[in-house]
């Protein structure tokens, strides 16, 4: 049995690198991240493919090695040194081994798909080339478009200063694999956010991960819970960062890690290009989701914020949209209200219906000309181009704040109210002629920290529903 | 030795299977289909992947069979699918087919669990002893297994009774192995409606098509031309079906085929049987695409309608009733993507000037609010475009008024010039084009391209009071809100 000289274990975070509003590396903020995370984490991962490796430069590479390596208070430096040539691989790595790395993360040979015995030879090289320096495997076949083939990771554990593995793909029945064939000369470390308990509970020794510059607190707990034999806690935990983990792995990656440590008022800088800092692969919405679950986990504060449900007499309830209580009755326009749920899923309807020809005609038509910020109407459908008739707007009752805010409107609160309609449609509740000749406002006043959909989306239906029921049965 | 019979030779299409109310085989409708196919046409082929066959009981496929072979009666071969996923159904299947008369059986790959290659050769080698032609089926969207170019040429060899291949893959290059290893031992048949010129230019013997129900005539001179060596003519007919074509084989192949199918003339053709659906796999916006590709090829003619209190020509497919809309404030929404940032939404609105779109484009006229720019974007008819969110930035100001902008007018001249929107109505009527770009959009093509899309079908909801009570009860449990769920 080959000793090796280092065992990587425990919570790693796979550093993001800040970039200047001019591309370059933000060194000060790097430092400040560092800083940030230490005291929670066991090592640390600077250039790795969250930390957008790809686009550094050799020189840059080895500074932030040592700078990873100055703040580091005595903790391993595990630095990103893979590249897609072997030849640049080693000299990332002797560049890292100079600046003071414990281990070297080195990505599988990537572009160019080398055959198996290549991507031996890329290894053994490395190693060769560098044999002082202890070098982690890092299969990530989403990045590689190829997984690191088990046969390759067996033979390769054999070597001496070859001590680890991190597995991004996600893929447990890979980790299990090469546990199985391997888990005696190298340690396992999961770099899928999404699955670190169960491969925790596998035999993983710990964990490399984005996310850990975020929360790695709770990867500390649940590495803690799982070696105590404590696997509901350890569950507990994991269900707790689950969706972030979901968005930092597959809809986003480092880009969305430093979304989200500026709202946690850490200066992570903005990608580098192609990779922009939103609306590229993290998208605005999923960012919205970011901060919400941010929220949750107590993260960032959240704004206090109250609810408000309009009251007063209903046919006073639709001036924002331009119709006064006398144009409605003039008009003999329809109007139901309804609430349901309670606390922040607790949803109020009011519902007008009215003639195509006349004010409520002209009102809908002017929403739809003139969007008033904030309370933006748009047209209840089921799904895109599955409009329900009669046309309705929804509108938002209370101002909307942000982006979270309109995807909760726009989403299941949108989709419950056409779903309601069309099924008081199909009662005859709503009368069949109606779909031609009349319009309808949704006003719909939603908690502004609601967050749970489904609750929500049951909610809008029954509220949606009631409020037809009052309406028609006049 | 050339195995390839005279026959295996030119357009088969795959023919759809309608289906009853009571989801029974429609024999007269499918009847009035081989009718409608059958002057353009050298083959057909019952029970293909494009009807349904995997969705079909033993006896139904049998049934299918017998009623094409019985319409056809010997004009033109009948080309029965007999693939199942077990062998011994296969060859249970394909027996009766000879006895019921085909003249060969088209065999698919078996599918779902998946047999290994020599798994797969041993399969044929046992349908090779019914005695029937059989041409092999290479279709891996559906399949989920892929012939080598090996396993097709060594089956090829090996079986006296394995007569072509069809190749749906659209895997050029392997097309390219079996043209190289089979021509002129087997016959070779393209499967594939978006390759189907390069694949004929290349030696194919002929095509089995999904879009051969709509356009027979069309793809006929597709092959004929091929025959006589005029390259030229095949690349520009193929250009102008190419869109169809790509709609058809990426989009829900039966459904797309049979919605067509009910636009240019056969009102009677169902829906696809479940668990395929209407305004599934092929999308709503796909049938404004597709009808607008009928359209342009003039397989959608007009009629006189009454409209806005005149008559006048619209062009209506065959499955509509014209029940139109009155001109006080028609609403027709329109989405088309992808790409996701790109994609493009409208709510329309249509009605007179003296109606409350009038109204409304009147008092914006005469209240212009800072900040939110509105903009008359042509005259006639009367139009005014609409930013659904406040519009942030240089960029995004292109997007909204340049490229949206041009979109919705293209749609706008195209709905004119195709009789989608009455030249008589244009000065009597206006419109509000609510537009929405996202943010994040970027390629300023795509944004025209789906804004043009998204007017034109929202144009024709408005005016044809679409989706129906039928359509939207139909849909009310299956739809998918894309923003119904967290990520």
């Amino acid at each position: 049995m080959v000793e090796k000289t280092f065992r990587p274990r425990g919570v790693n975070p796979a550093l993001v690198t800040p970039f200047a509003k001019d591309q370059s590396v933000d060194e000060a903020a790097f430092r400040s991240l560092i800083r940030h995370v230490i005291d929670h984490v066991d090592g640390l991962v600077p250039c790795g493919t969250t930390g957008e490796f790809n686009y550094l430069t050799p020189e840059e590479n080895k500074r932030l090695v040592q700078i990873a390596v100055e703040e580091a208070q005595g903790k391993p430096v595990i630095a990103g040194t893979g590249a897609p040539g072997t030849r640049q691989a080693i000299e990332l790595t002797r560049k890292a081994q100079q600046a003071g790395a414990s281990a070297c993360l080195i990505v599988m040979p990537y572009f160019l798909h080398p055959s198996d015995k290549g991507i031996f030879q890329h290894y053994y090289e490395v190693a060769r080339a560098v044999p002082n320096m202890p070098i982690i495997l890092y299969n990530i076949p989403q990045v590689v478009d190829a997984p690191l083939p088990r046969r390759v990771v067996e033979d390769l554990a054999d070597i001496p200063n070859i001590v680890g593995l991190k597995d991004s793909s996600g893929n447990l029945a890979y980790t299990m694999e090469i546990l199985e064939y391997a888990g005696d000369r190298i340690n396992v470390l999961i770099g899928h956010d999404e699955v670190v308990l169960n491969a925790l509970a596998g035999g993983a020794s710990g964990m490399i991960l984005a996310s850990a510059q975020v929360y790695p607190e709770v990867w500390q707990a649940i590495l803690k819970a799982v070696r105590n034999g404590d696997l509901e806690t350890a569950r507990a935990h994991q269900r707790q960062v689950q969706k972030l983990s979901r968005i930092f792995c597959r809809y986003g990656g480092g880009v969305a890690v430093k979304q989200a440590l500026r709202m946690m008022g850490v200066d992570a800088g903005v990608p580098r290009s192609p990779l922009k800092s939103v609306g590229g692969a993290l998208i605005h919405e999923d960012r919205a989701e970011i901060q919400l679950e941010l929220e949750k986990l107590g993260k960032i504060t959240v704004p206090h914020a109250i609810s408000r449900l309009p009251g007063g007499p209903l046919e006073g309830r639709f001036e924002g949209i331009g119709l006064e209580a006398q144009a409605i009755r003039a008009a003999e326009g329809k109007v139901g209200t309804a609430g349901a749920g309670d606390g922040m899923e607790a949803i109020q309807i009011d519902l007008l219906c009215g003639a195509k020809v006349g004010a409520v005609g002209e009102a809908w038509a002017y929403q739809l000309t003139y969007p008033r910020h904030g309370y933006e109407a748009l047209t209840t459908i089921l799904e895109p181009n599955l409009t329900v008739r009669p046309s309705t707007l929804i509108v938002p009752a209370n101002e909307l704040q942000d982006l979270r805010q309109a995807n909760l409107i726009y989403g299941p609160v949108q989709n419950a109210v056409a779903k309601a309609i069309v099924d008081k449609l199909a009662e005859g509740v709503i009368p069949e002629a109606a779909m031609h000749s009349d319009v309808m406002f949704v006003q719909a006043a939603v908690h502004p920290q609601a967050s749970n959909r489904r609750i929500l989306h049951h909610n809008a239906y029954t509220a949606t529903c009631s409020a037809i029921d009052s309406a028609f049965a006049a | 030795m050339n195995k390839k019979p005279d026959w295996f030779s030119g357009i088969f299409p795959a023919l759809v299977t309608p289906f009853t109310p009571g989801d029974e085989l429609d024999e007269a409708t499918y009847r009035k289909l081989i009718r409608f196919v059958l002057p353009h046409v050298n083959g057909v082929v019952p029970c293909g992947t494009t009807g349904e066959f995997s969705s079909m009981a033993l006896a139904e496929k049998k049934r299918t069979i017998e009623v094409c072979i019985d319409e056809v009666a010997g004009r033109v071969p009948v080309l029965a699918g007999t693939g199942c996923q077990s062998t011994r159904e296969t060859v249970e299947l394909t027996r009766w087919a000879q006895d019921a008369g085909a003249s060969g059986a088209l065999v698919v790959a078996p599918y779902f669990l998946k047999p290994s290659y020599n798994e797969v050769f041993d399969h044929y080698a046992e349908v090779n002893k019914v005695g029937l032609p059989i041409v092999l089926y290479n279709i891996p969207q559906c399949a989920g297994t892929h012939y080598c170019w090996w396993t097709a040429e060594g089956m090829a060899l090996a079986f006296e009774n394995v007569i072509g291949m069809k190749d749906s893959s659209g895997d050029i290059p392997f097309f390219m192995a079996a043209l190289e290893k089979l021509k002129g031992t087997i016959g070779l048949f393209v499967g594939h409606d978006e390759v189907v010129g390069p694949a004929l230019l290349a030696g194919a013997d002929g095509a089995i098509l999904a879009s051969a129900n709509l356009i027979p005539d069309i793809w006929q001179e597709i092959y004929q031309a091929a025959l006589r060596g005029d390259a030229e003519f095949v690349r520009r007919r193929q250009k102008e079906i190419q869109i169809l074509a790509r709609i058809v084989t990426t989009k829900g192949s039966p459904q797309a085929v049979k919605e067509g199918l009910r636009m240019i003339g056969l009102p009677g053709m169902s829906n696809v049987r479940l668990p395929m659906i209407q305004g599934g796999e092929f999308e709503r916006e796909d049938y404004e695409d597709l009808r607008t590709q009928l359209e342009n090829l003039g397989k959608i003619g007009t009629q006189r309608v009454s409209l806005g209190g005149k008559e006048v020509d619209y062009a209506l497919p065959a499955d509509i009733r014209a029940r139109f809309e009155d001109l006080d404030l028609c609403v027709g929404e329109g989405f088309a993507g992808p790409p996701f940032s790109e994609l493009a939404h409208i709510d329309l609105l249509l009605g007179k000037k003296t109606g409350p779109v009038g109204k409304a484009i009147e008092r914006a006229r005469n209240e212009p609010r800072p900040g939110h720019e509105i903009e008359v974007i042509r005259e006639r008819p009367l139009t005014l475009l609409v930013p659904t969110v406040t519009v942030r930035g240089a960029k995004a100001k292109q997007l909204v008024y340049e490229e949206a902008s041009s979109g919705v007018n293209l749609a706008l001249d195209h709905a004119i010039a195709r009789h989608n929107l009455p030249e008589a109505l244009l000065d009597d009527i206006c419109l509000i084009a609510n537009v929405f770009v996202h943010p994040a959009a970027s390629i300023p093509q795509r944004v025209k391209i789906n804004n043009y899309k998204a007017m034109r079908g929202a144009i024709r909801k408005a005016l044809e009071g679409r989706p129906s009570l039928e359509e939207l009860v139909a849909e009310k449990e299956s739809a998918r809100h894309p923003f119904r769920y967290a990520p």
